[in-house]
């Protein structure tokens, strides 16, 4: 298991490498430079490039990637150009409204998606299944900042029950954290539970044919026990996978919220990096957010042993 | 102090009625909120032309002038000025006893320091600095300007608040030379705190502020800071803007969109206001490389089109858009002119065919780059583009986001026309909207001599005379294509009051009555 999990990281190193490659890449192939955006709309061509030497950019390409290069094998990200600080420790300052905002999310969804799913399972072809598949329905068809626009109507504007946007830290109180996150991670999570919830339900549906539960049932096993204890444990495998899968999902997705929200995580880092082409922070947010998806991965992984003792690593 | 507030409340009440009650008394004390459409790119405001950047740190900075209501040049660090030497010389002495945020007294050599980084660094710094021969302390509260050539619009230039003449305290602006500066320092009514990116900019209201003792007129005379402190706060999402100001989370919320204003009238609590006027919309064309630099083509351009429909598709509210030729605006009766005004809007197809066909144009697709992201500039392509395919124009409409149109249109091998807006300007000398050495390079040496002239020239009616001519030469070369005038509506709580809706924003003598 040990050494399992050491090639795994080990495995990183190259992907994180070409990751870096690729960003750096695109992101200097896209038209648009940061000198423009900071010279503002009336400037002339002559303070564009006065502003572009200051910074390094009118180096050929090739020396600014190995640059890139020389500074990534030293840990560092580099300096942003507009927040002028270390790109790494902006990263560092925006991660924790989005780690929370995506736990928050993952909760809301594996809480509404899970029970969903089974329920729809246990009563298949029922009232209680069509009705629910039909609300998942619509969770999956509706984009997330729509959702979030909805949801701001509602209850912020009609109800005034949750701020309309905006983020409190976590140092001015948790329940001011919550109150803030509490939409955003509903916009994010809903959809996710509707996926979450049809993946759960195909995969009771699956297990609770199998042979094994109808001896249980011949067993006179009571239908909680055979449900709960016997079939749903055997339907998390996929589930965890979807799980782990959206996790993923609702770190990029939370780019989108983060903006309508106005939430100061990762996703408006690098959107406004994008729009201002702000290079160094746009590779280090590329890297971070693909470095995140390579763990979950492996936690997801992981996990299964968890649920299925007969899964080994070597 | 009773009189003086009585008299300042009678002031604001005349300029802005139907935002101040004469009863309502300024109350010290609260913190304003800001909904800001983004961050700032730098807070150093010798660099940039943004006008968010203007926006935010003119609470922090001052100019040696500012202007009044009408945009006149008005003094604001400055106590006086003498023009000597056949108007080649001009002596400003400085208001004495004025403090900076770091304790620090204002003297000449932060005067000159700053001028001298401004003339080096600013668009129009640059543009002033091409006529001035050397800054000087002449005494700790004395400063020296030498010209060239005598001017009519060095007040005007000093006293813009975009990409502005700041005074920074010496040690920085030369600490900092041509990079951008680490400390924001001035001497105005709020100072900075801090920024926080994507989350607010801080301001405090400066304690040892020195107003002037003038009246309050325009963003000239008597400051106060009745806010504890200001905080601008990035909300890129203009839906969230709104309802951020309707649930009173904001006090003020910039740049709302025009079809929420019939809506935004009826709801309480909120109170429109409308920037008029805003600035005009264009198409700029490429006079260096390309179709476009053949005069034919550009006047086939000007005749196809129709300004109303491609107005209204930007707008859509007729309060918020006007059809009219003149390059400064009716509000500005010392520049207005209707001179050229046959070749603006003709609506006339069938001349710009005929243009086209003596031009020998055989459908080269015209390369229009735009963006969606100022979503007035895409609409207005979008119309005008059917407008000239009609007339024969093979269009090949280019939508980028603003980052890559502001780059793209530095190569003039790239484009043919691109989209964009002119922001109001006070004075023409500085209008982006004829200048050579910007994109679209329209060099017009008959034109170049006459808005010299203006700059030159201090006589208003003389001036006015000149400046009617560059837009003559506007029209009849085509420097670019004006589409006409457009306005923009910003929201403020009913709590908030003194302010006046303006392009620039200005916080100070402004109150929370709650």
């Amino acid at each position: 298991m040990k050494t399992y999990v050491a090639r795994r990281l080990l495995a990183l190193i190259p992907v994180i490498l070409v990751v870096a490659t690729v960003a750096f890449v695109l992101i200097h192939l896209a038209p648009g430079d940061p000198a423009s955006i900071i010279a503002g709309p009336d400037a002339s061509p002559d303070d564009v490039a006065r502003i572009q030497r200051q910074l390094g950019l009118d180096a050929p390409f090739h020396v600014q990637l190995f640059r890139w290069y020389g500074r990534l094998a030293r840990g560092d990200l580099g300096q942003s150009i507009f927040l002028r600080r270390p790109v790494l420790e902006a990263i560092v300052d925006r991660a924790e409204p989005t780690i929370l905002l995506t736990l928050y999310a993952t909760l809301i969804a594996v809480t509404l998606g899970v029970p969903a799913g089974v329920v729809a399972a246990r009563h298949h072809d029922g009232t209680a299944d069509q009705a629910l598949m039909a609300g998942a329905l619509v969770g999956i068809s509706i984009p997330n900042f729509l959702l979030g626009l909805l949801l701001i109507l509602v209850f912020s504007v009609r109800l005034g029950w949750f701020p309309v946007a905006g983020y409190v830290p976590l140092e001015s109180g948790w329940l001011g954290t919550l109150r803030s996150l509490t939409l955003p991670a509903f916009a994010l999570g809903v959809v996710q539970s509707a996926l979450i919830a049809r993946i759960a339900r195909s995969a009771m549906l699956d297990v609770l044919r199998e042979p094994f539960i109808t001896a249980g049932r011949a067993r006179g096993l009571s239908e909680r026990a055979v449900v709960y204890k016997h079939a749903l444990k055997n339907a998390m495998i996929p589930t965890i996978t979807v799980i782990g899968i959206s996790l993923a999902i609702l770190i990029s997705g939370s780019v989108i919220v983060e903006q309508v929200f106005n939430i100061p995580g990762l996703g408006r880092l690098i959107i406004s990096a994008v729009l201002r082409r702000d290079y160094p922070v746009i590779q280090g947010v590329v890297l971070c957010i693909a470095g995140i998806y390579m763990l979950v991965n492996l936690a997801v992984d992981l996990s299964y042993v968890v649920f299925d003792p007969r899964i080994r690593y070597q | 102090m009773k009189p003086a507030v009585l008299a300042l409340g009678v002031v604001l009440a005349l300029a802005a009625p139907e935002v101040v009650q004469p009863s309502e008394q300024p109350r010290t004390g609260g913190v304003l909120r800001a909904a800001m459409i983004g961050e700032p790119p730098t807070l150093d405001l010798h660099t940039t032309t943004a006008v968010i950047v203007q926006q935010i740190t003119w609470h922090i900075y001052e100019t040696l002038f500012t202007y009044d209501r009408q945009y006149n040049a008005v003094p604001m660090l400055a106590d006086t000025h003498t023009v000597t030497d056949n108007g080649r010389t001009y002596l400003v002495k400085l208001r004495r006893g004025v403090k900076f945020h770091n304790g620090k007294e204002l003297t000449s050599a932060d005067v000159v320091a700053s001028l001298r980084r401004w003339g080096r660094l600013a668009t129009p710094g640059k543009a002033a600095w091409r006529n001035v021969e050397g800054v000087e302390a002449k005494d700790p509260y004395t400063v020296a300007m030498y010209l060239k050539e005598p001017s009519g619009s060095l007040l005007q230039v000093l006293a813009r608040p975009n990409n502005g003449a700041a005074i920074y305290p010496k040690e920085i602006a030369d600490g900092a030379g041509d990079q951008p500066i680490k400390e924001y320092i001035g001497t105005g009514p709020y100072r900075f705190v801090e920024h926080k990116p994507d989350r607010h900019i801080r301001l405090a209201r400066f304690k040892d502020y020195v107003a002037r003792t003038d009246p309050p007129n325009g963003p000239g005379g008597k400051r106060v800071a009745y806010l504890d402190e200001i905080l601008f706060v990035p909300v890129p999402d203009v839906a969230v803007r709104l309802a951020g100001v309707e649930t009173g989370e904001y006090h003020y919320g910039q740049q709302i969109k025009p079809d929420q204003y019939e809506r935004v009238k009826t709801v309480r609590d909120i109170v429109p206001g409308i920037i008029k006027p805003a600035g005009w919309t264009t198409a700029v064309l490429n006079h260096k490389q390309g179709l476009m630099t053949d005069k034919r083509i550009r006047q086939a351009f000007q005749a196809a089109l129709d300004m109303e429909p491609i107005l209204a598709a930007g707008w859509g509210n007729k309060t918020f858009y006007r059809v009219d030729p003149s390059l400064m605006h009716v509000e500005q009766p010392q520049w207005y002119t209707k001179v050229g005004e046959d070749a603006y809007n003709q609506r006339n197809p069938a001349k710009a065919q005929k243009l086209l066909k003596d031009a020998g144009y055989a459908g080269q697709p015209v390369r229009w780059i735009t963006t969606k992201e100022y979503e007035w500039m895409y609409k207005n392509a979008l119309v005008a583009r059917q407008q000239l395919e009609a007339a024969g124009f093979k269009i090949d409409l280019q939508v980028v986001d603003w980052a890559t149109l502001v780059q793209r249109r530095n190569k003039p091998e790239v484009w043919d026309v691109f989209s964009t807006g002119i922001t109001f300007n006070p004075d023409p000398a500085y209008n982006t909207g004829v200048q050579c050495n910007w994109p679209g390079w329209w060099c017009h040496e008959e034109k170049d001599r006459w808005l010299d002239a203006v700059a030159r020239e201090s006589e208003p009616s003389r001036r006015k005379a000149m400046w009617g001519k560059v837009q003559a030469i506007f029209y009849e070369d085509v420097g670019r294509v004006k589409f006409g005038d457009f306005f923009t509506l910003e929201v403020t709580r009913k709590e908030l009051h003194g302010y006046h809706p303006t392009g620039e924003m200005a916080f100070w003598n402004v109150w929370l009555s709650k």
